[in-house]
């Protein structure tokens, strides 16, 4: 089942490679477009399937491969991967709906998608350390294809550039993986969290280092991102779609995984760093963002801000900071998708992002007035305004993190009210005012004509900002998933939590459950598990 | 003959060309194919609207005399339910921007109109007509004697609600006639229809404007035919002032905070009025001429449909479309307005009367310098 | 029957979300061909079920207790998040209000509003808004009361945004979402830190904790500032007031409800949070400080405004300050009074406002004068509205009024004092606007001045009556104390302060032309009021240019410092140099292969190595 995950785009690029003749770029839109759809399915199908109460991996299939190495092709689902898979499905299909029909050479440009998509997926199935490694090796190579080919007019530099660090990046993660495993006297890279139990803290916290930083460059935390404005602005909107939305989710996953998951007592020892290393990358981010003129750029800042969340709930290690970092994943997937998306069309229409030059958007005949609603609704949902899917998540990672690190948490916080900042002006610049798309002359001109948004391109940011809301209003059907992966992973952390939490908390005398239920009609039944309290 | 410069072409004025465009019998806007069929076409279209909002304001004038809930006024006295469900669908013409444009008139004031309604004449009038009206209103009467000024306030609305219709009238009737000769292939360029409108306004110039009501079976006379009131002087130029130069600022453009000071102390220097709009912001919000440009959209003409269609996003932008064309024509009427109200004959050889002409022309062109004429030059 | 009402009282905040819905054909264009009435219409009937259903749950629920519904929403862990709602006599009152006061703006606006062509926007923003503070004077949770707090924060944003073209709405909706985003993050802050240290949010919940929680003051004393804040923003209290200002940008019928209503939801939920401030002295004297100040402070700068708008608004601050003063004290019966009264009259104030605006285009005091003569429901509402904004007469607020100065006479007799001359000066401001507006020679702008249609006229009118029977209805409600418990000095006292306000408001003498003095010293009086103390340009030096000057520091320090050291040091000395200045593709796709060989390779050593 979960090979069919990453075999089914794979199968889709070899029919692209193999297609007699000359490929019509609408074909091969087309394939591209069924395989990932049918990914999506399967990737349904499976949460269908999954049992929201199993402990460890589902699905699991194994091939043993390379095994003196320990590399073995061990593949696994659990509520960690689950949601980013659909993700990773969803926007990887967004992407090729809003491929240019007319760009050139469509068949290579359509099997690096599918590459990607197959690679990441890999990723996140992956069971064995050198197995995802291999995967997030795989995934690089499509990615600097697409900026250097179908990029801007710097995409050489800015592809160069993403390649280097990534390649940086990678080198860390498989020393990292490499000195685990072998230091800790194993033979096998599959995934265990008791891999580093017996392994003496000072490496531990190398080996911890080691990853932070490579999947820090990826996330990308502070100082480690300057790639990746650059890599937004020279690359397509579908890439850029892809990069925010699924790619820079692997080193936040890998965060998670191996850093939280494998190595629990470096975690623990550096945690309180980590949490400072996130704010500052949150108030980095968010007050360059406030700098930008180009729409892109500041939409890349934020990603660097709202990935920074990710990192100080991941730190705070307590269960609902640990659901929160899948909440923030699928919420900043969703949420910068949109906006990337939306930024996209706006370049398209009028030939340029820069904001100093941009007015008056929202017109409702000559504008774009469809993009500045949804714009708005993005951005409202980015900068944390409840009833959308980013609000939950903050309040997850600032509720889950508060009692462990306040001061942090606080200064997180206002991160978030930067959010508003920069988004705002982004908003009332380009969209507010009167209709304009380039600084006023001197001469009379006519009156500006931008072309047409038609539905058809309007249709994949109305779905994403339908996720947006829905799982804004319905947060559960997205912590269902991972409820109990949650609790898996806080297990280790437990006392860690309760010998770090500041102010002991008060027992309440009038518990919620005493108070009647009124109008029980309308809860929602909840797939809750008691969680396994420790006496 | 020796030809001498007069003194006022001496000192030429900036805008030079535009005056001798306009003593030459041509007009403001340039002459091509499809300005014609632009402002031939929205005219007709215009022409249709003016003439429901002619009706209705005439209507209302005379039939809702001191209405104080008027809730049918739109309905010009025929309330059927298929009319009232079509009325609640907003399924029909905009009268409020006819209302907007006869308070606009009424804010600006000017002519003799205005000063009528000023004066002791007037007011005897209306005070006779008020009475009768509200004999059996008990609570009006104590709210008249209370307020003095509030019902014959009422009563001037009314009046400039049945001059306003009056014009339009005339004007629907001209246009009409104007795409009726354009389709008969009598009107080819764009001096024929300066000259056709010219012709229609000088045509219908002295045409006194009256107006009366009948109140429990008596006839009251409000604007009697005595003040003197006509078509051209009194209800044309105090309306093409008001309503294509001053007009009112938008909210949805313009802010009203005192302490911003967008909006000029003094309404002469108002410059909101049609040949200055911006096309652009026609379907936002706080812009009252959608209202007008929304109601000509559903009476263009097969061509000009056709024409917005092959232009840019089609039908999805007409409004600023029609906006753009409607501009096109009001610089024409401007023109037809202009060389009707020449103080001599264009061609005069006078050259007192030249200097005349000139002057009177050149101080209309200093108000047009901040038009958009300029832009629809291009 | 009434049961019923009561228990579906959770549907009175959806009517307006339905209605918000149901107006999107129009709003987003779908529906092209004809207008968008059909949405406005819809809206009114929503709001008009609305108020039907309060006031028969209302009815229902008067003489029984309150009553809690609640809905899990979120359950995690040892989160608890639920949608609770107190229904009780207060909340259904006060949801009247605020439907009643949203179904009267909302005919308001079919004559304000009626050649616009955005009316479906306009009347679907409106329903949200009306469904959000519908919401926060149900809610029985803190975590709802946040986050409808936000919702408000953002339909004022997109209300006062309405008219997205024009110049000054540009920063006007900015700046009301940004300050109010300060209250409303510092607030969160508040709410993540009870969150986690009282485990619900429910306010009763709440309650009970506060009697066993046992945190250090200093966490006490942040915790009760940090909930502070976002009222403060809400209500426009210093130094978070300016929004309101500009919010006056926008459409008038939103300015009735923002001015009234909108700003009685902040100090809603403050009243509803008072007990968990009590915790913290400091944020108590917090409360009374900063409602000390705005109350005297925009009471000053409100005399010196020449925007008919703004001045009310200010007095919108001031009045919003008496409440803080009232909830710092621990009165928050006095603040309950004066909001339901301040919120009656200062919604009428602004109808009549709306409709001089629609008469003369002009919003300027110095342009004004002469209408009341023709315009009888106009000069008649503002003159009602003036009588119940202050203690002149035993209209609606003095009977606040009299109710804070007697109260706090006891213990603060500063604080009451601060009342009494709030009165004074808004009775001084009213009759100064009034004697503007209405009295003296028409200027040019209102020679024609001819009354507003019904649409306008009916709600003016209608709520006219409804100021002068509040005294009867909050009799009726057993608001208003017994005759024998009335202080009679202080009542007087009151009276006094106000008839002493209308006098030298009658007296001072206003110039139309020339507005600023003569006199050097009263004239830097007179700018400093009326440009606010120079909050704006106290924002600007301090808030507004530190954030810029970090952005601008961050952004110069990304582009210089971290781009150009990790690139140029960091990574060339390990690719040589020559790499990064690669840029054609076909180069770069040979500098691709040897990258990739030397990831292998490096990974076959290491493998080599330990193998």
């Amino acid at each position: 089942m979960l090979s069919a995950l990453i075999l089914i785009p794979l199968v889709g690029g070899l029919g692209l490679i193999l297609w007699p003749g000359k490929l019509e770029s609408q074909a091969a839109k087309a394939i591209s477009g069924a395989s990932l759809l049918l990914t999506l399915g399967l990737a349904g199908l499976l949460a269908t399937r999954f049992d929201l109460t199993a402990s460890g991996f589902q699905f699991e299939e194994l091939l043993p491969w390379v095994e003196p190495l320990g590399l073995s092709y061990r593949l696994g689902l659990d509520g960690l991967s689950l949601p980013l898979l659909a993700v990773n499905s969803l926007l990887g299909l967004v992407a090729i709906y809003i491929s240019d029909p007319k760009l050139h050479r469509p068949r290579l440009y359509y099997v690096l998608l599918l590459v990607i998509n197959s690679a990441v997926a890999g990723a996140f199935l992956s069971a064995n350390l050198l197995l995802f490694f291999i995967f997030y090796e795989l995934e690089l190579i499509p990615l600097y294809l697409l900026i250097a080919i179908w990029g801007g007019a710097r995409r050489g530099y800015a592809a160069t550039k993403f390649l280097i660090y990534t390649a940086l990046s990678g080198v860390l993660i498989l020393g990292a993986f490499l000195g685990l495993v072998w230091l800790s006297g194993n033979t096998s890279f599959d995934y265990d969290s008791g891999l580093a139990a017996a392994l003496p803290l000072a490496q531990q916290i190398t080996l911890l280092v080691a990853l932070l930083i490579g999947f820090g460059i990826k996330i990308p935390l502070f100082p480690f991102h300057t790639w990746l404005p650059d890599a937004h602005v020279e690359a397509s909107t579908p890439v850029s779609v892809l990069l925010a939305g699924v790619l820079l989710k692997l080193g936040t996953y890998g965060l998670v995984r191996f850093g939280l998951g494998l190595l629990p007592d470096a975690w623990m020892a550096l945690a309180p760093w980590l949490a400072t290393w996130a704010v500052i990358s949150v108030l980095y981010g968010s007050l360059a963002a406030i700098a930008q003129t180009d729409m892109k750029k500041m939409v890349a800042y934020s990603s660097i801000g709202h990935m920074g969340y990710v990192l100080l709930a991941a730190a705070a290690s307590t269960p609902v900071s640990i659901v929160a970092t899948v909440f923030q994943m699928i919420s900043h997937g969703l949420i910068s998708a949109l906006l990337f998306l939306l930024v996209g069309v706006v370049y398209k229409t009028t030939g340029t992002r820069d904001l100093t030059v941009l007015r008056g958007l929202l017109n409702p005949e000559r504008g774009l007035p469809f993009v500045g609603s949804m714009m708005i609704l993005g951005v409202m949902a980015s900068a944390g305004i409840p009833g959308m899917v980013g609000f939950i998540s903050e309040f997850l990672v600032f509720r889950g993190s508060f009692l462990i690190f306040p001061v942090q948490t606080l200064l997180c916080m206002v991160g978030s009210g930067l959010t508003a900042v920069y988004f705002l002006l982004l908003v009332n610049r380009a969209f507010f005012g009167r209709l304009a798309i380039a600084p006023p002359a001197s001469t009379p001109q006519l009156d500006v004509v931008l072309p047409q948004v038609s539905w058809r391109d309007r249709a994949p940011a109305l779905g994403l900002a339908a996720l947006i809301v829905a799982f804004g209003l319905q947060p559960t059907w997205l912590s269902r998933w991972s409820e109990h992966i949650t609790l898996v992973l806080h297990q280790p952390y437990q006392g860690f939590v309760q010998a770090r939490s500041r102010f002991v908390p008060a027992a309440l005398p009038a518990a919620v459950a005493d108070t009647a239920l009124v109008a029980p009609t309308l809860a929602q039944p909840l797939p809750v598990s008691p969680a396994p309290v420790d006496p | 003959m020796t030809h001498t410069l007069s003194p006022a072409t001496a000192t030429a004025h900036p805008m030079e060309s535009f005056i001798q465009k306009l003593l030459g019998a041509k007009a403001l806007l340039p002459d091509s194919e499809t300005n014609v069929l632009e402002v031939v076409g929205i005219l007709k279209s215009y022409g249709v609207v003016l003439d429901a909002y002619s009706k209705n304001l005439i209507y209302i004038a005379d039939h809702q005399f001191l209405v104080l809930f008027p809730f049918f006024k739109y309905f010009n006295g025929r309330v059927t339910l298929p009319q009232l469900l079509r009325h609640w669908w907003h399924d029909r013409i905009n009268f409020e921007y006819a209302e907007y444009c006869m308070k606009t008139m009424l804010w600006h004031g000017g002519g003799k109109l205005d000063e009528y309604l000023d004066s002791d004449d007037f007011l005897q009038h209306c005070r006779s007509a008020v009475t009768a009206k509200i004999k059996t209103n008990l609570p009006i009467r104590a709210l008249n004697a209370l307020f003095p000024d509030f019902l014959p306030e009422q009563v001037r609305q009314l009046a400039y609600y049945s001059a306003l219709g009056q014009f339009w009238r005339v004007m629907s009737d001209l246009f009409i006639d104007l795409s009726d000769a354009y389709d008969a292939g009598q009107v080819k360029t764009i001096p024929d229809v300066v000259a056709f409108i010219k012709a229609g306004l000088v045509a219908a110039a002295a045409n006194p404007i009256t107006y009366g009501v009948d109140i429990h079976g008596t006839r009251y006379d409000l604007l009697p035919k005595s003040a003197g009131l006509t078509f051209l002087m009194d209800t044309a130029v105090p309306y093409v002032e008001a309503v294509f130069f001053r007009g009112t600022p938008f909210l949805g453009t313009v802010s009203y905070n005192a302490q911003a000071d967008q909006i000029d102390v003094d309404q002469a220097r108002f410059e909101y009025g049609a040949l200055y709009a911006d096309p652009l912001p026609i379907g936002g919000a706080g812009i009252p001429p959608t209202l007008l440009m929304q109601d000509m959209r559903h009476y263009l003409p097969d061509y000009l449909t056709a024409f917005y269609r092959s232009q840019g996003r089609g039908l999805d932008d007409v409004r600023v479309k029609i906006c753009q064309s409607f501009q096109k024509s009001m610089f024409c009427v401007t023109s037809a307005s202009l060389q009707g109200l020449l103080p001599h004959p264009a061609d005069t050889q006078n050259s007192a009367e030249q200097a005349a002409n000139h002057k009177f022309l050149a101080g209309w062109m200093d108000r047009l310098a901040t038009s958009r004429l300029d832009i629809v030059q291009l | 029957m009434t049961q019923f009402f009561v228990e579906t009282s959770w549907l009175l905040p959806v009517y307006g979300l339905i209605g918000a819905l149901l107006s999107l054909p129009w709003s987003t264009g779908l529906v092209r061909r004809t207008g968008p009435r059909p949405a406005v219409y819809l809206n009114i009937v929503m709001t008009l079920l609305a108020f039907g259903h309060g006031l028969m749950a209302f009815r229902g629920i008067w003489n029984q207790g309150s009553r809690e519904l609640l809905f899990t929403w979120f359950d995690f862990a040892d989160l608890h998040l639920t949608l609770a709602f107190d229904i009780s006599v207060l909340n259904l009152g006060a949801l009247e209000l605020i439907t009643g006061m949203s179904l009267l703006a909302q005919v308001f606006a079919l004559g304000y509003m009626e050649k616009d062509w955005a009316l479906a926007r306009f009347y679907g923003l409106m329903g949200f808004f009306e469904a959000a503070m519908s919401g926060i004077v149900l809610s029985g949770s803190l975590f709802v009361s946040y986050s409808l707090l936000e919702m408000l924060t953002l339909s004022t944003y997109l209300l006062v945004g309405f008219w997205y073209a024009q110049p000054l709405v540009v920063t006007a909706a900015r700046d009301a979402f940004l300050t109010k985003r300060i209250g409303d993050v510092l607030l969160l802050m508040g709410v993540v830190a009870l969150a986690s240290l009282a485990g619900s949010l429910n306010f009763n919940d709440l309650y009970e904790w506060v009697k066993v929680e046992g945190l250090p003051p200093a966490m006490d004393t942040l915790l009760g500032l940090a909930l502070i804040a976002g009222p403060i923003g809400k209500c426009a209290q210093f130094p978070l007031h300016l929004w309101l200002d500009e919010a006056m940008e926008g459409p008038n019928p939103a300015s009735i409800l923002r001015n009234s209503v909108v700003v009685t939801c902040g100090a809603y939920v403050l009243i509803r949070l008072q007990p968990i401030i009590v915790l913290s002295p400091v944020a108590l004297g917090t409360l009374v400080a900063i409602g000390t100040v705005t109350a005297v402070g925009a009471s000053l700068v409100a005399l010196a405004q020449t925007d008919l708008k703004r001045t009310f608004s200010y007095s919108t601050s001031a009045y919003l300050g008496l409440v803080f003063i009232a909830v710092g004290t621990e009165w928050p019966g006095v603040a309950l009074i004066l909001l339901l009264t301040h919120a009656v009259a200062k919604a009428l104030i602004f109808m009549s406002v709306g409709s001089i605006i629609t008469t003369t285009n002009c919003q300027n005091l110095t342009e004004l004068g002469g209408l009341g003569r023709k315009m009888p429901a106009t000069a008649m509402a503002y003159a009602t509205g003036a009588l119940a904004m202050v203690g002149v007469m035993p209209l609606g607020c003095f009977w606040g009024l009299r109710m804070g100065v007697d109260f706090l006479s006891r213990d603060y007799p500063l604080l009451a004092a601060v009342f009494v001359v709030v009165n004074g000066l808004t009775a001084l401001n009213l009759t100064r606007v009034f004697r503007l507006v209405f009295l003296g020679n028409p200027q040019p702008k209102t020679r024609r001045a001819p009354e507003v249609p019904w649409q306008m006229a009916v709600p003016m009118v209608t709520l006219s009556v409804v100021n002068l029977l509040m005294p009867l209805m909050m009799g009726k409600l057993l608001i208003l104390p017994p005759w024998r418990y009335i202080n009679m000095p202080l009542a007087a006292l009151i009276l006094a302060s106000g008839w002493v306000g209308v006098a030298v408001g009658v007296k001072v003498p206003l110039y139309k032309s020339l507005t600023r003095s003569l006199n050097r010293p009263l004239r830097i009086a007179q700018d400093l009021l009326a440009y606010d103390f120079y909050t704006e340009r106290l924002y600007a030096k301090t808030v507004v240019a530190a954030v810029s000057t970090l952005a601008r520091l961050s952004s110069w320090f990304d582009q210089y410092v971290v781009d150009g050291l990790v690139n140029g040091v960091g990574l060339a000395s390990l690719f040589g140099g020559e790499g990064l200045k690669y840029s054609a593709s076909g180069q770069s796709q040979l500098y691709l292969l040897t990258i990739i060989t030397g990831v292998g390779l490096l990974g076959i050593f290491m493998t080599w190595t330990l193998w």
